[in-house]
């Protein structure tokens, strides 16, 4: 047990398959209410999954209060999830801590076949004004620290004597850009306003609505040959304050990939991944995560977070951006990430393999 | 589901407000007192799971800041919250990571500090077109529906004065427990102050400060514990409709307990509830809920369960005590409610409840209810299943 025992998140009991999914098309302003959002990636997950309602056993959904101004915001969509009279449970961190709550009860053999939904209306709100109510209340939020200026405090450690740096971070920031269908050169990010030191505004993700639906089952369920498993998972979460951690690297995102990696079997050699899916919000996030996660590219075919996303259903899809490109590749690897909590303070992590 | 089982339990002091410690020392006793009773230290954790509705103390993502008070810094935690049941959800949660075979030892903590907030408002925030207006918070639905009940099924509110007196009266013998009331009496109970019709001040739970947890381990490493151990024998969860509106006659047909109920008591091989259970913890945020979910949870016919109470079937004594800690009627700190109910009964079958003991506890029930009917059924029994 503990520490000495972190290689136990084997997968002794099978793998889980990842039967379909379904994201929403990013929106800034989805016009709808987010029961109608949820709905429509439920309905084409189950599609593309080949399932109906009644083949789903129980549902995990992933969401935030605060974020909704709602009251236990799963119910908002108990509904349109089918969970009316169905085991329903929420894990109220990013979607893809929910996915690897699914798998574990797949694999305690709870459930066969569960509906992970997670969703996000950041339309509705400021939304990173209301994380500074995810910052402890007495030492923290009463200076106005919220993720944002977080997320700036950990890129300045970052640069911090590498004059190369914003320059590398515009160039990346395009590139991403690019890879998602829009145009933005290394300059105009440059010259974008400082949102927080040394952050650019066109340094931060587009945030917007959205909704991630993914059928997970064992891997007996899944129907055909050829299937896209996760093999391993693994979440931590670290200390709390920005002060007690060193912001200058992502060890939480260390400690999961060390315990992922060693249930997977696939040690240090992670060249293995032909794609890999972080969850990253600004471009100084994805140094963090090569080298917490080992590894030397990120090979998003999508332009990853920077394609739009929405609070709480990032790292979700990125499971199903991972699962999609790895796709009828049997041998093809790929990881999945998502964070929640400021400067990177909880993670989670999927590795996918397609057989 | 693979077997699991509950190796102990710890509660803080629950009270109207606990200043004297911050939200992450409440979890820190809540987890130590759990740690202590299973023998287990700190460095066996494996993960974390966190109850908790994060809208009452208006946070988001609070395992942040209380997970170092849960020995959880460095090791797979996040937070389950399902409104009322979220204690009960993250037990539920618990036992399928410690069944699923990546953990040995998992911790369920859940915590509430209603002092930080406001309940009343995070309890509002319902459907902003359909519901907000109309049934938002505790008081007003359970109103609603409590009249129904009444009308349907000829409940008294002596009958349910009845219940608020036990479980004050039991509470007294729990060390833990927010409103210790022995001398309390059934008129008592009716002439204090009407908060909404047929709703006295005494039929309803308090707001407490306070936090619960458990230690639950895989089956393999139960084995390795020499303390005992409380085994999961049925983990059910039903939700229902999102809109009061569309749930017809809620507490008199109260179909979500109804189904899980029937669906625990088939995997634990309950056949007579009343007989085969030898105490339960139910969560009973009114004293008219009790009696509504005695028969929905089986212990009587639909229309006995005020004959129940009148003859003290579920009284210390009875044949089927329920609610020994003095239930959700004396201590309610939102998140860990759920986790009292699970933590209690556990205890009861590891023989370690103290003067709220019933002796000789084989098979006990905890639940879990939200206001939307949501329901969690959980057996536990001495026995590895």
């Amino acid at each position: 047990m503990g520490a000495e025992h972190a290689s136990t998140e084997a997968g002794p009991r099978g793998d889980v398959a990842v039967l379909g999914a379904h994201t929403t098309p990013f929106a800034s302003a989805f016009p709808g209410s987010i029961a109608e959002l949820v709905l429509g990636a439920v309905e084409q997950a189950l599609a593309a999954a080949g399932v109906d309602w009644t083949d789903i056993d129980a549902v995990v959904t992933a969401s935030v209060d605060l974020f909704d101004g709602l009251t236990a915001s799963n119910i908002a969509v108990t509904e349109v999830v089918g969970a009316v009279h169905k085991p329903e449970t929420r894990i109220a961190a990013d979607g893809l801590a929910a996915a690897i709550h699914a798998i574990h009860q797949i694999r305690a053999e709870a459930y066969e076949t569960v509906l992970v939904v997670a969703h996000g209306k950041a339309s509705m709100s400021d939304h990173w004004g209301l994380t500074a109510w995810t910052v402890d209340p007495v030492f923290l939020q009463p200076l106005g620290v919220d993720a944002l200026v977080c997320a700036g405090l950990q890129a300045a450690l970052v640069a911090r004597g590498d004059q190369a740096a914003l320059r590398r971070w515009a160039d990346v920031t395009a590139a991403r850009i690019r890879s998602a269908g829009g145009t933005l050169t290394p300059e105009a990010v440059l010259e974008s306003p400082e949102v927080a030191t040394p952050i650019r505004a066109s340094m931060v993700a587009p945030l917007g609505d959205g909704a991630c639906a993914v059928v997970l089952g064992a891997e007996r369920a899944a129907r055909g040959g050829r299937r896209v498993v996760v093999t391993a998972t693994s979440h931590d979460i670290d200390l709390h304050h920005p002060g007690v951690r060193d912001l200058s690297t992502w060890e939480g995102l260390r400690r999961a990939c060390d315990r992922a990696y060693a249930a997977a079997g696939i040690g240090e050699s992670t060249s293995a991944f032909n794609v890999v899916e972080p969850s990253c919000m600004f471009p100084h996030e994805e140094e963090l995560f090569l080298a917490a996660a080992r590894i030397d590219a990120v090979t998003s075919p999508t332009g990853g977070l920077f394609a739009g996303t929405a609070p709480v259903i990032s790292g979700l899809t990125r499971l199903v951006e991972a699962a999609r490109a790895i796709g009828g590749h049997p041998g093809h690897r790929a990881l999945a990430h998502g964070t929640w909590g400021p400067a990177g303070q909880a993670h989670a992590v999927a590795v996918l393999e397609s057989r | 589901m693979r077997p699991v089982a509950v190796l102990g339990t710890g509660q803080t002091d629950h009270a109207s407000s606990r200043p004297d410690v911050s939200q992450p020392e409440l979890v820190r006793e809540a987890v130590t007192a759990a740690l202590e009773d299973a023998d287990v230290s700190p460095r066996e954790i494996d993960a974390v799971v966190i109850s908790n509705m994060e809208l009452f103390e208006g946070r988001a993502f609070p395992e942040l800041w209380v997970a170092e008070g849960a020995f959880a810094a460095r090791k797979p935690c996040y937070k389950v919250a399902t409104g009322g049941t979220s204690g009960t959800s993250a037990c539920i949660a618990g036992f399928h990571l410690a069944g699923s075979g990546s953990f040995d030892t998992v911790v369920v903590v859940g915590f509430e500090k209603h002092s930080e907030g406001h309940t009343q408002t995070g309890m509002s925030l319902t459907d902003p077109f359909w519901d907000r207006a109309v049934a938002s918070g505790a008081l007003g639905n359970f109103a609603l529906s409590i009249s129904e009940y009444m009308a349907e099924r000829g409940a008294t509110p002596e009958q349910a004065a009845r219940v608020a007196v036990k479980a004050r009266r039991n509470a007294a013998r729990n060390p833990h427990a927010h409103l210790k009331m022995p001398d309390l009496t059934v008129d008592d109970v009716l002439v204090s102050r009407m908060l909404a019709e047929p709703l006295h001040l005494l039929d309803m739970c308090p707001q407490s400060d306070g936090a619960a947890a458990i230690v639950v381990t895989s089956d393999e490493a139960a084995g390795r514990r020499g303390r005992g151990a409380a085994w999961v024998h049925a983990a059910v969860t039903r939700h229902d409709q999102p809109y009061l509106g569309d749930l017809d006659r809620r507490m008199v047909t109260m179909e979500a307990m109804r189904d899980a109920a029937r669906a625990a008591y088939a995997d634990a091989g309950i056949q007579s509830p009343r007989r085969d259970l030898d105490v339960a913890e139910i969560y009973e945020p009114a004293s008219y809920a009790e009696l509504a979910w005695y028969e929905a949870l089986g212990f009587c016919e639909d229309g006995e369960a005020g004959r129940l109470v009148e003859q003290g079937v579920t009284e210390m004594e009875g044949e089927l005590p329920v609610n020994p800690s003095g239930g959700v009627l004396s201590t309610n700190p939102v998140g860990a409610t759920g986790v009292i109910r699970v933590a209690e009964a556990a205890a009861q079958l590891l023989g370690r409840a103290g003067d709220r003991q019933v002796p000789g506890s084989r098979t006990a029930l905890a639940t879990g209810y939200g206001v939307y009917a949501w329901s969690d059924v959980i057996v536990l029994g001495v026995a590895r299943p």
